[in-house]
């Protein structure tokens, strides 16, 4: 097979990959807030669900989880799922288990804020979601950018376990392509492409991380 | 004009009575009183533990009282119920109360991603629905008074402490308060960068701002305090004029605190 027909085959499931990564993301990084507050709650049983929830989900593995969501409801429930079901199964299981791994990370800025900046802030008059907002999240988004962008180098490379739902992503299309032309060619061109992606998100990161030092405290 | 000859017309700004607070087993404030009236500056000293921080931090609603009552003016924000414990009023009215006094704390806490002219006009923007515009020739104006004309797009990392606490002092300025809070603003820096925080409080004394400030300097509570609160143990020893407190001190606690601190 020629290369350019190989790459054409890699290229859709880049695409794939991509919608995996942009959509856990935009699912993921708003959710992680919810559970850090969620797990901060004075209402214990709140507080005690999250614990929950975020202990059960970084302590299974994210390919079970996906399998449990693909097959779980016709398995508990004997419901008829249909075919495009594989891709709902990803993306709640991809953003259900970052979520919770992004909540610690808020959570650890979060505490990390001191008292003061809140004394400040009720003493100005500043709602608690004013403060929250325009006070304390800001300066939190700069703490833990070196720890969520680990996360999101990870995620890159995660979404390689969306074959295991039979979503043809990258991965998946080079493990087909190297069976087929009996070649270990596609994965090494996968790997390079997996890498560029990071180098670009690592450059990005930089960016946004240099664009913060504008001040320290 | 003297406090004794305006005692009349004295308009009381805030009024603390029969004041108590507890941490856990341990009380800090022991049924105590004070009361401020316009352009009065009072002082408070006295050793660390002795409970000022927490009588300033309940009087900024940062601390709930256990017992006792706290009005602003016609505000009324805490009293005491059949059971003799604390009830405060209703949000909006915790509100209304919040915008007649300022706080300055010991370590400046202004906001490190904004920049000073930010600090300033962000809360009465967002909070007070102040127009910017005049929330921006207010924030100038207060900068200028406290020689900081030239720092408004400077983040506060940029100012050394003395500079910082002054924009804290035109931060607690911005919605003209009744009443300025300090609480030890002058702890945090050293005695060089002191002296210009406190000739802006000498400024805004002669300018008659009333003022509670929290101090450890004993030369400058004397200038520029009207009256004087000794504070220990959560009770006052002793109160009354600079005078009396600081050439006069009536009891041995307050004479042994005084001579420790020359």
């Amino acid at each position: 097979m020629e290369f350019g027909k190989m790459m054409s085959l890699l290229g859709s499931g880049f695409v794939l990959t991509s919608q995996v990564f942009v959509i856990t993301l935009i699912g993921a990084l708003p959710l992680g807030i919810v559970v850090a507050l969620c797990r901060m709650s004075r209402f214990k049983p709140l507080a005690w669900l999250a614990r929950l929830y975020i202990s059960f989900l970084r302590g299974t593995p994210l390919m079970l989880q996906l399998m449990a969501l693909m097959f779980g409801p016709y398995a508990l429930f004997k419901m008829q799922v249909s075919a495009d079901w594989k891709f709902w199964a990803c993306y709640i299981g991809f953003i259900l288990n970052y979520a919770a791994y992004f909540a610690e990370i808020y959570r650890s800025g979060i505490q990390s804020i001191p008292r003061g900046q809140y004394e400040a802030a009720e003493v100005l008059g500043y709602s608690r979601g004013q403060t929250f907002c325009k006070i304390v999240l800001p300066q939190v988004v700069k703490r833990i950018m070196p720890a969520m962008g680990n996360e999101v180098i990870t995620l890159v490379k995660d979404t390689s376990l969306a074959f295991v739902l039979g979503i043809m992503e990258m991965f998946a299309q080079a493990k087909a392509l190297a069976a087929s032309q009996v070649s270990l060619m596609p994965y090494v061109l996968a790997a390079l492409i997996y890498w560029a992606c990071c180098l670009i998100i690592e450059f990005a990161l930089g960016r946004i991380e240099k664009k913060m030092d504008y001040y320290h405290d | 004009m003297t406090q004794e000859n305006n005692a009349d017309a004295r308009e009381i700004l805030v009024e603390l009575d029969h004041a108590k607070k507890s941490f856990g087993d341990t009380e800090v404030l022991k049924d105590l009183s004070l009361s401020v009236g316009r352009g009065e500056v009072l002082a408070i000293i006295g050793p660390s533990g002795g409970g000022k921080s927490t009588l300033l931090r309940c009087c900024t609603l940062l601390e709930t009282l256990d017992a006792g009552t706290l009005r602003y003016g016609d505000i009324e924000v805490a009293h005491n119920d059949a059971d003799g414990r604390a009830v405060y009023a209703d949000k909006a009215t915790l509100a209304s109360a919040r915008r007649r006094f300022g706080l300055v704390f010991q370590n400046f806490n202004l906001f490190p991603h904004y920049t000073v002219m930010k600090n300033l006009i962000d809360a009465p923007i967002s909070v007070s629905k102040m127009p910017r515009a005049e929330a921006e020739e207010r924030a100038r104006r207060l900068l200028a008074r406290m020689n900081l004309q030239d720092k408004e797009d400077m983040v506060p990392c940029e100012l050394s402490g003395g500079q910082q606490q002054r924009v804290a002092i035109a931060r607690a300025l911005m919605q003209n308060p009744d009443v300025l809070f300090f609480d030890e603003p002058t702890s945090a820096l050293d005695p060089e960068l002191t002296k210009g925080v406190l000739r802006v409080i000498r400024d805004l004394a002669e300018e008659h701002m009333t003022m509670v400030i929290v101090t450890h300097e004993m030369k400058f509570a004397r200038d520029v305090a009207d009256h004087v609160i000794f504070m220990d143990g959560g009770v006052i020893v002793e109160e009354g004029t600079a005078e009396d407190v600081f050439d006069r001190p009536q009891h041995e606690r307050t004479r042994s605190f005084l001579k420790g601190s020359e």
